[in-house]
């Protein structure tokens, strides 16, 4: 009989199910949910990064740093030669002695001289561009005579040729060696810290900093604030706030876009690295990288610090035209971390390495520089880890307060007096 | 229907009503709901019917906790309502809006997986969907593509996916052509007859006379009627049609009579009195022929305009 199996079986199949046996009580319990703020957060990536101006932004900007890196290569393989006009023979003379010297300053500069038999010729090849300049000799020294500026190397060598020439036929006239007269001249330039890194170059690297740091924040902030309001907006929040808590929607927000703005500067920082390996800071790379991974890790913190401030600025709002009002406290922040990043020296930038935010572009500068103790970054990284767990909690509380508010914008101080 | 559905956990039907009990909600000096009480039985198509600023929007938000209560409780099925009741509701909020950028799947599926589908049964009952009104072959479109009409659609198909325990929508069919009003009332018999308690709201009266089976009439924040359409008829005064062969303006004098309209031998009256229609014939048949005599079935719109006065 068929049916006498489904009958004996049936009986055992509902004792496995009853509540207590080791059998997950029903299917929905037992699978694997995803958790809301990963829904929204891997929407936040999704969106943005098939979004068409974020991919062209992105990739122009790697395109410009590439370029900063492929300029410096082409520059520093780059060789020159400049062609100088003389009319008189000890003028050759005099280009040969600034060839050997420029080519030990600088192997990838050669002079050349070009002999030519009047003044007019001579200046017709310089006014043609054929030659740098034309060399000529006058009263009592050398006259160097150009269309427009005269080359900086050029310049040097041709004038340490003349230098060295003179001197050496005014040795002679005295009945004295060069040596004997030069000695005692030279100057050693030395500092206390060893090898320094170049101030120049720090100051571009802190530029550089603040500037990713003040484009990333700025616009994921943006970027949050305006997915936060264009929900409001719409009313699709009040669909969502019926589905998954607040909480979870905001923590989706804020770490999706945490992970692109992280992806990103990532990315730049790399690209950037591999570019100046190839300019002519690539000794201070080592340095770099450290003070690079440092600021992605301040970055991290400081971008998460304001993004929920950015959230909230969104759930103030009311209509996209709000939000430039309520993310001006934090682009205002943002502009003063920017410009305290060149405007503070000294005991200014000490104290800027320690104040969260600021200390996103400070203290990797300052690592980079050289002049920080071990333990400073990490303190430093703690007081900033303590101010984005602060802005954390109260970023969340107004976020939920004002978020279903649609009466209009809120100001900072409505929200904080709101009740939930 | 004889195919009802089974809760998975208590193997009952899933037959729940939605009810609000003493609701209120204060904006400041001003009372925008005031002690809303009634019930959304389940298995029927509950109008919610108001003027502008009666207070129907700020009762639904409250019901789906997107406002916070001043006073009363919304119970599910006995009890007051919880999150986890609320995620198992569609919703439809009165002002329309989706992601303007998203593809129509993309963010179905989305909304649907917060609700806790998985992103296969989320996308087929997405398409499924889609089929039905009409817009299968356009999923894979910005929602800004769109028409406004079509926008709609996809809201609605946010509210109906996934087989909610109940729905509320506020104004689901303002902004739809006659021929999507009636794909939409299908699709919302449909979850009647599963069982589940729908509420909508609407101010187009005569599309609510159609579809309702039972009626909410709220009015400057208070409940004013509610039963069946039919209930709400008996309860209002019945009217009648006069026709006469002269001018009609005597009737004004009768007692027991209340005149709503007279345009010369057409006269629109409500007998309030037993014995008046008697009395009216009477004094009509004296005076010369009586062409027409017939009582008239209030429109929704007459009861309405009643109940709100």
């Amino acid at each position: 009989m068929t049916t006498t199996q489904p009958t004996a079986t049936a009986p055992q199949q509902g004792a496995a199910g009853l509540p207590g046996s080791s059998q997950p009580p029903d299917g929905e319990a037992g699978a694997y949910e995803t958790p809301a703020w990963l829904i929204v957060a891997t929407r936040e990536v999704v969106v943005r990064v098939t979004n068409r101006a974020f991919i062209v932004s992105t990739l122009l900007t790697i395109a410009l740093i590439a370029g900063f890196g492929a300029f410096s290569l082409w520059q520093s393989s780059r060789t020159t030669t400049y062609t100088v006009a003389v009319t008189a023979p000890e003028g050759s003379a005099i280009v040969t002695q600034a060839a050997a010297a420029a080519h030990q300053a600088d192997a990838k500069v050669t002079i050349e001289a070009r002999q030519l038999s009047d003044d007019s010729a001579a200046r017709a090849l310089v006014e043609s561009g054929d030659a740098a300049v034309w060399l000529h000799g006058g009263d009592g020294g050398w006259t160097v005579t150009s269309a427009d500026e005269v080359p900086v190397a050029l310049g040097t060598a041709l004038e340490g040729a003349v230098r060295a020439d003179a001197l050496a036929a005014n040795a002679a006239a005295v009945g004295a060696s060069v040596d004997s007269l030069e000695r005692g001249t030279t100057v050693t330039v030395a500092r206390f810290d060893g090898s320094p890194i170049e101030e120049g170059f720090v100051k571009v690297a802190t530029f550089a900093f603040a500037l990713l740091f003040l484009m990333a924040a700025m616009m994921f902030g943006q970027q949050i604030a305006a997915s936060v309001v264009e929900e409001k907006q719409s009313r699709l929040v009040e669909i969502i706030a019926t589905a998954i808590p607040l909480r979870q929607l905001l923590a989706g927000k804020v770490g999706g876009n945490s992970v692109i703005a992280l992806g990103q500067v990532v990315l730049f920082a790399a690209v950037g690295l591999v570019a100046v390996s190839f300019s002519e800071w690539s000794a201070l790379l080592p340095a770099l990288s450290v003070a690079v991974v440092w600021f992605v890790l301040y970055f991290v913190i400081g971008f998460f610090a304001l993004a929920c401030l950015f959230a909230v600025a969104g759930a103030l709002a009311s209509r996209m035209e709000d939000l430039q009002s309520t993310t001006s406290p934090m682009t205002t922040a943002l502009m003063l971390v920017y410009f305290a990043s060149f405007g503070v020296s000294g005991t200014g930038a000490v104290i800027a390495s320690y104040v969260p935010i600021a200390s996103v572009v400070s203290m990797p500068a300052r690592i980079l520089a050289g002049d920080t103790a071990w333990w400073e970054p990490i303190v430093s990284l703690g007081i900033m880890a303590a101010f984005a767990a602060v802005t954390v909690l109260i970023g969340e509380k107004i976020y939920r307060r004002s978020l279903l508010q649609t009466r209009g914008r809120l100001s900072w101080r409505e929200a904080f007096r709101t009740p939930e | 229907m004889t195919t009802q559905d089974m809760s998975p956990q208590t193997g009952r039907p899933e037959w729940t009503d939605l009810e609000v009990r003493g609701l209120r909600r204060d904006f400041g000096e001003v009372r925008a709901v005031d002690g809303v009480s009634f019930r959304v039985p389940a298995g029927a198509l509950t109008g919610f019917v108001g003027g502008n600023g009666a207070g129907k929007t700020t009762t639904m938000r409250m019901v789906m906790g997107v406002l916070s209560i001043t006073a009363g409780e919304v119970l599910w099925g006995g009890r007051p309502i919880t999150q986890a009741d609320r995620r198992q509701l569609g919703y439809m909020p009165e002002e329309r809006g989706l992601y303007p950028k998203q593809p129509v799947l993309d963010q179905l599926i989305y909304l649907g997986r917060l609700r806790g589908m998985s992103t296969a049964q989320a996308r087929t009952s997405v398409m499924s969907h889609l089929e039905r009104l009409g817009l299968a072959d356009r999923s894979r479109e910005h929602v800004e593509k769109l028409s406004l009409g079509n926008q709609q659609r996809v809201q609605i198909i946010a509210a109906l996916m996934g087989r909610p325990r109940g729905l509320v929508l506020d104004e689901p069919f303002s902004g739809l052509d006659p021929e999507a009003v009636d794909s939409m009332a299908d699709l919302l018999r449909e979850h009647t007859s599963r069982g589940v308690p729908v509420l909508f709201s609407s101010h187009q009266l005569d599309l609510v006379e159609r579809l309702c089976e039972h009626l909410v009439v709220l009015a400057r924040g208070k409940v004013v009627s509610t039963g069946t359409p039919e209930q709400l008829r008996s309860a209002s005064v019945a009217r009648h049609r006069l026709v006469l062969s002269g001018d009609a303006g005597w009737v004004r004098d009768l007692a027991g009579i209340h005149t709503v309209d007279i345009d010369g031998g057409v006269a629109l009256l409500e007998l309030l009195d037993p014995g008046a229609e008697r009395a009216l014939l009477t004094e009509a048949l004296r005076r010369g022929e009586v062409h027409e005599f017939s009582p008239q079935r209030p429109s929704l719109a007459q009861i309405y305009r009643e109940v709100t006065a």
